[in-house]
């Protein structure tokens, strides 16, 4: 399969995907694909199936229905070839209190067939990389919330694998922590690895993300990328000094406008649309002194997404 | 199966128990108390005119039989779902480390842990060695059964901790399992041996019934002896017959004494009844557990030729010669002991029971690396996977 190369069957590949446990439907029917070299954002309101998905993903778990493949083999008929490419960085991620930092990175070398020498090395250089260098041996069990998931993804990058499954990464992160987890996971998506992250926190996603998966109730609702190219309509917040003159130049313009204090709110339907109605309104003589997207493109669609939610 | 991989699971788990528990306290009190036992059994036995070895060595080994069964499966019966309950289970699960050396790692650690326990007692039962009566091979044998029967408590509480999603159920499963094996099968044996009867023939030589008869009425002609009329069969009576009795048939019902650890540990290497030399007579459970159940194995209808003749005096001897009749009787008890330990060499039940005890830590074993084998089709309610 290798010799197709990485873009034919590299990355994730999810198709129809469904599992239940007992009467409990956690993963409906859940498509999408991440590909290699990309950040792919796995966004959807708590209870959606994203966990359960990357529990497949993690070779955990059989799907009732459906196939995935990661770098074009099968969790459930291969597990050790997928085993060999993935780290897996779970939400919650429990470690062995009683290990210091280093010894927890031995054992999961050893547990990857590392020899012991290339474990030290790599130990050292996954330390560094998440910035736990300082804490490599004090006790698994003292460290902060933040520090536990910098523990947990050293250990998912440990065996270097082509593939992360970040579930929740920047959960208790520190802002800091947050920016140098965005620019490791850039940087190794940059050096061709494939990222699956699956987070709450749209606003840093919208910076890490290439592309955006929104799952619903157990089912995929929409794959969009980040980068602008697709419009996606959002709401942008304008406020001028001349209110009046504004609120006159949008009804000139036929678009609805609500009402936001100072400002105005205006539904625009992509990012074309926003920067034509910005040149226009600078010949309007409202003055304009705010233009700007209400919420992040992610956020947009993701509201839009799941509006239908209770 | 890669053996790094096993022992990095087990290194993993012996470095947390060392870190996370008392274990200097823990071993400290084990060998105090058992210091304290085999001094105890010292002072009881000391002194008297056999070799108290096998009494100190009794002691000793069915106390560390004991103690192992209390302590380790508080090793295993909380370490895979224990595991699970901290979210750590899955981090070996995906990597490449397989369900059977996770399985077997854990089970290598808390045998390790035994064998510590095992090694902190062994000074006392070099103790017994010194204090006489015992050979090195039988010391030998029944340490080698011992550190197998705390392998398959060990494999119990695993596969427990398995099978159930919280670690007190699973402590609590083990110690049930136990319990049935150690008490629970010694009340169901007493029970069916009671219940259990059935009429067996044996063969006796002896006086038969028809002597009495003919007895029955004394000569009313002749004059009274100086004896009285004493009816006094003499050897010159007896006869071989057969003889219908009602009997527990132990020898159906062995197996429920065999499944007993403690049979099994006592019975593989009992102190025998020296056959000369030395009497290693005292307090010697472990023989008697042996024999017992020996005994019960070869059931009522064994032992060939029942003897009931031997004692009497011989035909024409003077009436009331206790000489004779002692020296009969002596000859008789040591044919009868012969006979005993022919039929309870022939009749070992430790094997069966080790076999026994074996198959069901192969069982645990194999439940047991089902149970952690990923990806999982069905997940039981209430456990969790990550």
């Amino acid at each position: 399969m290798s010799s197709d190369g990485a873009g034919a069957t590299g990355g994730i590949v999810v198709t129809g995907v469904h599992r239940a446990f007992g009467d409990v439907v956690a993963v409906d029917d859940i498509s999408l694909v991440a590909r290699p070299g990309e950040v792919t954002a796995l966004i959807g309101p708590n209870g959606a199936g994203k966990t359960t998905l990357l529990l497949m993903l993690a070779t955990l778990l059989v799907p009732d229905r459906g196939t995935i493949t990661i770098d074009g083999f099968s969790p459930v008929d291969e597990p050790r070839e997928v085993r060999r490419r993935i780290g897996w960085m779970p939400d919650g991620f429990g470690t062995w209190d009683a290990l210091t930092v280093r010894e927890v990175l031995h054992t999961i070398g050893a547990a990857y067939d590392l020899p012991a020498a290339e474990a030290r090395a790599r130990t050292d250089e996954v330390l560094e990389q998440v910035h736990l260098a300082d804490l490599a041996d004090r006790r698994a069990r003292v460290l902060s919330r933040g520090q536990k998931q910098r523990l947990g993804m050293a250990r998912a990058l440990l065996h270097r694998p082509t593939t992360l499954l970040l579930d929740e990464p920047a959960s208790g992160l520190d802002p800091r922590s947050r920016i140098e987890l965005r620019d490791l996971v850039r940087g190794l998506a940059a050096a061709g690895t494939t990222v699956l992250v699956s987070s709450h926190i749209l606003t840093e996603l919208q910076e890490m993300a290439d592309r955006a998966v929104i799952v619903s109730r157990g089912r995929t609702v929409e794959t969009q990328a980040v980068d602008g190219a697709a419009p996606v309509s959002r709401t942008w917040r304008i406020s001028a000094l001349d209110r009046a003159r504004l609120v006159a130049f949008l009804a000139d313009e036929g678009l609805p406008w609500r009402d936001a204090g100072t400002a105005v709110d205006v539904e625009l339907a992509g990012d074309t649309d926003a920067a034509e109605l910005l040149v226009r309104l600078g010949g309007s003589g409202a003055r304009v002194t705010a233009y700007a997207p209400l919420h992040g493109e992610m956020e947009a669609a993701y509201l839009a997404a799941t509006e239908d939610r209770q | 199966m890669n053996l790094r991989r096993l022992w990095t699971v087990a290194r993993l788990e012996l470095v947390q128990r060392r870190r996370t528990s008392r274990w200097p306290i823990v071993l400290g009190a084990w060998f105090v108390v058992i210091a304290l036992v085999t001094f105890a059994s010292w002072r009881a036995v000391r002194g008297e005119s056999f070799a108290s070895g096998p009494s100190l060595y009794d002691v000793t080994t069915f106390f560390v039989l004991m103690l192992g069964m209390l302590v380790v499966p508080s090793l295993t019966a909380t370490t895979v779902n224990g595991d699970r309950e901290h979210g750590v289970l899955a981090t070996l699960q995906t990597t490449l480390v397989t369900s059977w050396e996770l399985v077997l790692g854990k089970l290598l650690a808390s045998w390790v842990v035994s064998m510590v326990f095992l090694a902190t007692a062994l000074p006392f039962l070099a103790w017994a060695w010194v204090a006489g009566g015992l050979s090195v091979g039988r010391i030998l044998l029944s340490l080698l059964v011992l550190v197998v029967v705390l392998a398959v408590v060990a494999a119990v509480g695993l596969m427990f901790s398995t099978l159930t999603a919280r670690p007190v159920a699973s402590a609590v499963l083990t110690y049930l399992t136990l319990a049935a094996l150690v008490f629970g099968s010694l009340i169901g044996f007493l029970l069916t041996a009671v219940l259990l009867t059935d009429t067996v023939t044996v063969r006796v030589n002896g006086v038969p019934e028809s002597y009495w008869a003919s007895e029955i009425e004394p000569p009313v002609t002749s004059e009274p002896g100086a004896e009285g009329f004493v009816l006094q069969p003499t050897q010159a009576d007896c006869e071989e017959f057969t003889r219908t009795e009602q009997a527990s048939r132990t020898d159906r019902i062995w197996p429920l004494l065999a499944v007993n650890p403690f049979v099994v540990v006592a019975d593989a290497a009992p102190s025998r009844l020296a056959e000369t030399g030395t009497f290693t007579g005292g307090f010697t459970p472990m023989r008697w557990i042996s024999d017992g159940s020996r005994d019960a194995k070869a059931g009522p209808g064994e032992g060939g030729v029942r003897d009931e003749c031997s004692f009497l005096p011989e035909a024409g001897s003077p009436v009331g010669d206790s000489a004779t009749t002692d020296a009969a009787f002596e000859a008789r008890e040591k044919a009868q002991d012969a006979a005993d330990r022919a039929r309870r060499d022939a009749n070992p039940v430790w094997p069966w029971g080790l076999a026994f005890l074996g198959a069901l830590g192969l069982t645990s074993v194999v439940v047991a690396e089902r149970r952690v084998r990923t990806p999982v089709r069905r997940l039981p309610s209430g456990t969790r996977i990550a």
